[in-house]
């Protein structure tokens, strides 16, 4: 990042710190209605599996309650509401406000009620109070939160003492060939298929280049030490494409 | 994230496109939410756990942390029979499938199972509406009696070929006929066995007599 703290990045694109949020509100608004299908697309399917392999390390059991940030449309918080039962509680988020708004359709579609709740919060200032939740999830989000440690530190508050959080997200890949195919992908085709598809090249362009921003394993498992977790662990998933990281508050 | 995370997913999916067709197994299984329901595969070591949520939809993983609230132990082929209706009573209390845990929950949830009625015109009539679904409904079931009508007029004939044209195999008048002689022969066996006891009795009591 630039020696001036007021900046930041979007994507490659140096931004004012202030601005990012609003940036990254127009990516998703614009997006909001393909999400779904573009998640599909984009990864061949595969990002139900790297969402399924982090609701395993996830370990809910019935009776808890989770708070899942960057909820987007709401993959984790369906199956969490299924795992955690008539007794717990999921709590869907989202900062966009589109975005919550067809989550919470999708998950009335889907016949849960009682044991979901939907919030729209900033993932960096929850509005929550200490030691409260047994799992803290956020999936493909943290990529987007302009003040990332903040956002860990306030993930690590809320958690309650024997409390997990897991961060899936895009990752550096492990071998140099894997990362020049993955780079092609990204610059030359995604683009092309958001604009096909979502009809919106620029917010794919975005995804592509905030996923080279995006600190890589090693950076991250030490922002999450920073934050206060312990016996973080990192799982890579597809070459390290997206990694699982997890760290605990004990 | 390997192979079982792709298989777990393809069947996961499946299960749940078929469960969607009856609501009356998704309403049962719906009432199990909370539930984790394990099914061990017998000389495998596989165990896959079966999470079912508010709507009945089924939730297939591979490991969970904590302990299931039941286990259903058996090998492929008992359960499979364990979900078949006709079957499942004497598979489940017979032994051959083994229950730990919570038994209503496991019962509850084999029942949901096992008692999957899917209507498939009603399937069908969601693509191509009522009426032609009822008809390719009928065609069906048509086509279905045809078939089976086909099958025993086809066995019929096989068998009437091996007994009244080749005479490789006798006719069912002839085996009852036989069995019958079978019979007198044992019967006059029997009688010719008394009666010779009843000489050798007559004879034994002459000599004491003398």
């Amino acid at each position: 990042m630039a020696d001036d703290n007021e900046r930041t990045h979007f994507g490659f694109r140096d931004v004012d710190t202030a601005e990012k949020a609003g940036l990254v509100r127009g990516v998703f608004d614009s997006v909001a209605s393909k999400y779904d299908l573009m998640n599909d697309l984009m990864s061949f399917g595969v990002h139900r599996l790297w969402k399924r392999f982090a609701v395993e390390l996830a370990g809910v059991r019935p009776g808890q309650r989770i708070l899942d940030l960057a909820s987007g449309t709401g993959d984790l918080a369906d199956r969490f509401a299924g795992l955690a039962g008539p007794d717990g509680q999921v709590l869907m988020t989202d900062i966009n406000a589109a975005m919550l708004v067809l989550g919470r359709d999708r998950m009335a579609d889907r016949g849960h009620v009682g044991n979901l709740g939907y919030v729209q919060v900033d993932a960096e200032s929850l509005p929550f109070p200490d030691d409260t939740v047994d799992l803290v999830t956020i999936a493909f989000g943290l990529r987007n939160v302009t003040d990332k440690p903040r956002a860990l530190d306030a993930m690590y508050r809320v958690l309650k003492p024997g409390g997990r959080a897991l961060v899936l997200e895009f990752s550096k890949p492990l071998n140099k060939p894997l990362e020049k195919l993955y780079d092609l992908y990204s610059f030359r085709i995604l683009p092309k298929m958001g604009e096909l598809v979502a009809n919106d090249a620029e917010s794919y362009r975005y995804l592509a280049e905030s996923i080279r921003m995006h600190p890589d394993q090693e950076t991250l498992k030490d922002m999450m030490t920073a934050a206060g977790f312990e016996r973080c662990d990192v799982h890579n998933l597809t070459g390290g494409i997206v990694a699982v990281h997890r760290g605990f508050k004990l | 994230m390997t192979l079982r995370d792709f298989t777990l997913e393809g069947l996961e999916q499946a299960i749940n496109r078929v469960l969607a067709m009856d609501p009356q197994a998704s309403a049962k299984l719906g009432a199990l939410h909370g539930k984790v329901i394990c099914v061990a595969l017998a000389g495998t070591g596989l165990q896959l756990y079966f999470v079912p949520g508010a709507d009945g939809r089924l939730q297939l993983l591979g490991s969970i942390e904590g302990e299931p609230d039941c286990m259903l132990t058996g090998s492929p082929i008992d359960l499979a029979r364990a979900s078949d209706r006709e079957q499942s009573a004497g598979q489940l209390f017979g032994g051959h499938v083994r229950i730990e845990g919570d038994n209503a929950t496991a019962r509850h949830f084999s029942e949901a199972l096992s008692e999957l009625d899917i209507d498939w015109e009603e399937q069908l009539s969601h693509v191509t509406g009522d009426i032609p679904a009822h008809e390719i409904g009928r065609a069906i079931r048509a086509l279905l009696r045809e078939t089976k009508r086909l099958n025993e007029s086809a066995s019929e004939n096989l068998s009437e070929y091996l007994t009244e044209e080749l005479r490789v195999l006798p006719h069912r008048y002839e085996v009852e006929d036989f069995l019958v002689d079978v019979d007198q022969l044992r019967d006059d066996t029997e009688r010719l066995a008394a009666r010779i006891a009843l000489l050798e009795q007559a004879e034994s009591e002459g000599d004491s007599k003398a």
